[in-house]
């Protein structure tokens, strides 16, 4: 495990050449990367020292009003962690796999854990919590390690949203489960034999009974709301997964897992497997996002928007998302298309010194981002980090939006029209993953598009291109050559892909 | 209120006819070792000891004086091919009491008086080879006994019985101690819970009822805590009981599964009382460790007093021994009348036990 302090990477490489090198050639090589535009000028990371003994494979995050950070892990800790004495101290124990933490006040938090949601209290203001409240374990268990819970989310009426896994064929199921057992969603690679498993769920606080929500949901490690409150919710390449998604999540609807079909009301009795695609491909709603496997991401986790009006640098209103395998973030650029969510993502975080396993994501009051690391079953890291927005802005994409016949671009800052004019600079391609039972999917169908006409804006803000077809079903997926700004800013991310369901008219 | 003071007047004549005499059970097991690294009783006390060979091989079992474990051992090699027929028990001042040598499958009960004199009375097997090895410790006292991870009357092999093992988290380990995991023989939804280092119990979060406990250690989540977590956590140590009814505690009729519904627990000094409604019947439960880990008390309080009869039903051939405060026992089912607060059920390890207690 690192957990340096990366103020900057040079200084890491300052130090391996030290050993190598004279002083005086140290300093040229120095000069000279000091001059080339990193995301270093921009952001910076730090690795947060943890307590001896922590296992820090983090299942939650969120601050506490008084500015403490409240962290779950994989053995089952809660701990909070003052950012400003840098103390950690143990507020519960003793959980089943907790992914994920809402902190309510400074003695009383929410939990989800595999076996149900739990408000955890310090009643006796020692410290340390002594209640542990089931609010609702109402959905069933087939003891199948694959059975993850997530979540809660909490929406601004205080309902609770949460995240059910489906069970894996990697293994069996208990001789005693929890719940209803139905046979007819144990079939397939990831199956729904007890309630609700592959569900969102909605614990309404006003009935306290917990609703079902959507259904065909696979490992939905992360949920999350946008600016206007719509419910986002990922998920995980694989069966009925053709590369990783993101869904707009509307109440009733069903997102393309088959499994979970079979706790849908009025559902018929017969093994939804035995459906055709096509029917299946019908009923289903679409990912507003599709992240290209291995071009961007291997297996996204939480969405979280950046609400800091600025603290953060100059995304606000935007998404982030985490990221296991890659030592990155993923930002979303996303927007309303024939009254549909579609959209863009884009690279963040690339060069910080981030480490992998980015699996919960929260903003302090300051405006830093709060990465809680993991690798429990994936490549990742374990740890925590905190990303800080060092006050300038980097030339970087903001928007990416469909026009009726190609895509419009806008940028951070003006860039030279000189070199953004020039069609060769931009490389134009589409594809599609498929729909279907088996694990994953290549890109489907992939083709070239011609690019007919670039345009760049008078403020230079902006970049259109007319493209030679545009087809709905199909990520476009955009790369760039070396964008500028007039003082020598480089484009920090020069790869971008947009999901196009609907096209526009 | 009468009826607590009531239970509790029990409770305690329950104890003052306990200390009169004692039964253990001590169990030659595999690798050498008798099942118990040791047991206390009183000075003057009667103790009945149930031996049983549950080894594959020949073993005794001789209470030897203070400090004469050694000599006693070498004088039974000593006897040489005579050693057989006086079951390697030597003709020695130092000998309180012994079995005969008790081949694999056999049970033996011996009975003596525990000398007056406090101390530590070394039990041992002199078959010829294990006394080295294989021996514990009776203390004779009316204290508390020393930390058992470094107790050096007791083979160093089964200093582990207490598990003195390093913390897996950022903090000491410290009990009771509890963690919901993947457990066996329960609902996925399961909690371990250790009283002390030495017991422990499994409460069903699904099922809302113990389902089973033991000594000698508590839970070994290293497997769970790896891989993909399908593993389940290892006990440690040896089950005593095992909920054989399901569901034992029943509202209006004996025989009727009740619906139930978990609640959460809360912590007092870190021991937990688990809350859940049975048939709607709100009840809090804690339990409590019998001295020397005999058993375990269960305090049930409801949140008002009952309105209906309630029902604790048992199985007569799990090995236990129960008693309640309240109500009347048939058939190894507990009736308890309309109107209960709370009521107290002990359950003792059957062969541990005095020959006073009812039931079955």
């Amino acid at each position: 495990m690192k957990r340096h302090f990366y103020l900057h990477k040079m200084v890491q490489y300052k130090w391996v050449w030290a050993f190598l090198f004279t002083q005086s050639l140290l300093h040229k090589i120095t000069v000279c990367y000091a001059q080339r535009d990193t995301i270093t000028n921009y952001y910076e990371v730090e690795h947060i020292e943890l307590p001896k003994g922590l296992r820090a494979e983090t299942g939650g995050m969120d601050f506490m009003p008084d500015g403490r950070l409240v962290a779950c892990f994989h053995l089952g800790e809660v701990m909070t962690y003052h950012p400003k004495t840098k103390i950690w101290k143990k507020f519960a124990e003793g959980l089943h796999d907790p992914l994920g933490v809402v902190a309510i006040s400074k003695t009383e938090i929410l939990v989800m854990q595999r076996p149900e949601l739990t408000r955890i209290k310090d009643t006796n203001a020692d410290g340390v919590a002594d209640v542990y409240e089931t609010v609702t374990d109402d959905f069933g268990m087939s003891g199948n390690y694959h059975e993850f819970a997530f979540g809660p989310l909490k929406d601004k009426d205080g309902n609770l949203f949460i995240a059910l896994n489906v069970a894996s064929n990697g293994a069996g199921i208990r001789p005693e489960v929890r719940g209803q057992y139905d046979s007819l969603g144990r079939p397939g690679r990831m199956y729904s034999c007890v309630p609700y498993r592959g569900w969102v769920m909605k614990y309404n606080v006003k009935t306290k009974k917990l609703e079902p929500f959507a259904s065909g949901f696979r490992s939905p490690n992360g949920l999350g709301f946008d600016a206007k409150g719509r419910l986002f919710v990922s998920d995980n390449q694989g069966d009925w997964r053709g590369t990783s998604p993101l869904y707009h999540v509307e109440k009733g609807k069903f997102y393309g897992h088959v499994s979970s079909l079979i706790w849908e009301d009025g559902f018929p009795d017969i093994d939804p497997l035995t459906l055709p695609v096509e029917k299946l491909d019908s009923m289903r709603t679409r990912e507003v996002i599709a992240f290209p496997h291995t071009e961007i991401a291997h297996s996204v986790t939480q969405p979280l928007l950046d609400n800091t009006a600025g603290k953060f640098g100059p995304f606000a209103g935007q998404l982030f998302i985490g990221e296991m395998d890659y030592p990155r973030l993923v930002r979303l650029l996303m927007e309303e298309v024939g009254g549909q969510i579609q959209g863009a993502c884009v690279a963040f975080g690339d060069g910080t010194g981030l480490l992998k396993g980015n699996n919960r994501l929260v903003f302090d009051k300051n405006g830093d981002l709060w990465i809680g690391h993991n690798d429990h079953g994936w490549v990742g890291d374990e740890g925590l980090s905190r990303i800080h927005w060092k006050g300038k802005v980097p030339l970087d994409i903001m928007a990416m939006n469909l026009t009726t016949d190609g895509f419009e671009l806008t940028f951070s800052l003006p860039i030279d029209s000189k070199i953004a004019s020039n069609p060769n600079l931009y490389k134009f391609q589409r594809y599609y993953y498929k729909y279907h039972q088996p694990y994953g999917s290549p890109k489907t169908d992939v083709a070239d598009v011609s690019i007919k006409e670039v345009s760049v804006s008078p403020d230079g803000k902006k970049v259109s291109f007319k493209l030679a077809e545009l087809k709905a079903g199909y990520v476009y997926d955009l790369k760039m050559g070396e964008l500028k700004t007039l003082g020598g800013k480089l484009l920090m991310n020069r790869a971008i892909y947009y999901t196009l369901n609907k096209l526009k008219k | 209120m009468l009826r607590v003071v009531l239970a509790l007047c029990l409770f305690c004549s329950f104890y003052a006819v306990a200390q009169s005499d004692t039964t253990i059970t001590l169990q030659a097991i595999t690798g050498l070792q008798y099942d118990l690294a040791r047991f206390a009783v009183k000075p003057n006390q009667k103790v009945t000891i149930v031996f049983k060979n549950e080894d594959d091989m020949a073993h005794n079992l001789v209470f030897t004086l203070p400090d004469k474990r050694l000599s006693v051992v070498e004088a039974a090699i000593k006897m040489g091919d005579k050693g057989q027929a006086a079951n390697y028990v030597p003709a020695s001042s130092g000998v309180l009491a012994a079995s005969k040598i008790l081949i694999p499958n056999t049970t033996e009960k011996l009975s003596f008086t525990v000398p007056s004199v406090e101390g530590v009375y070394p039990y041992v097997c002199t078959y010829p080879g294990h006394g080295y090895v294989m021996y514990g410790a009776m203390y004779v006292t009316t204290k508390p006994l020393p930390p058992l991870a470094t107790d050096t009357n007791i083979p160093p092999s089964l200093h582990g019985l207490e598990r003195v093992v390093s913390s897996p988290h950022p903090f000491p380990l410290e009990y009771p101690l509890l963690y919901r995991t993947f457990m066996p023989d329960c609902s996925p939804a399961a909690i371990a819970v250790a009283l002390s280092p030495t017991h422990s119990y499994c409460f069903d979060a699904g099922k809302c009822y113990l389902r089973y406990a033991w000594t000698g250690g508590f839970v070994d989540n290293t497997d769970h805590w790896k891989g993909n977590g399908n593993a389940l956590g290892k006990i440690q140590g040896t089950i005593y009981f095992k909920d054989k009814v399901t569901y034992p505690l029943r509202v209006g009729k004996p025989d009727k599964l009740p619906e139930v519904d978990f609640k959460g627990y809360q912590l007092a000094q870190r021991l937990p009382t688990f809350q859940y409604a049975v048939d709607g019947v709100e009840v809090r439960e804690t339990l409590k460790s019998l001295p020397n880990d005999k058993g375990l008390t269960r305090t049930f309080s409801f949140a008002k007093p009952t309105v209906t009869s309630l029902f604790f039903v048992t199985d007569p051939t799990d090995g236990i021994n129960y008693k309640s405060s309240v109500g009347i026992w048939k058939n190894g089912t507990l009736s308890i009348p309309k109107g209960t607060a709370k009521f107290v059920i002990t359950m003792t390890t059957a062969q541990q036990n005095h020959s006073t207690t009812h039931n079955h």
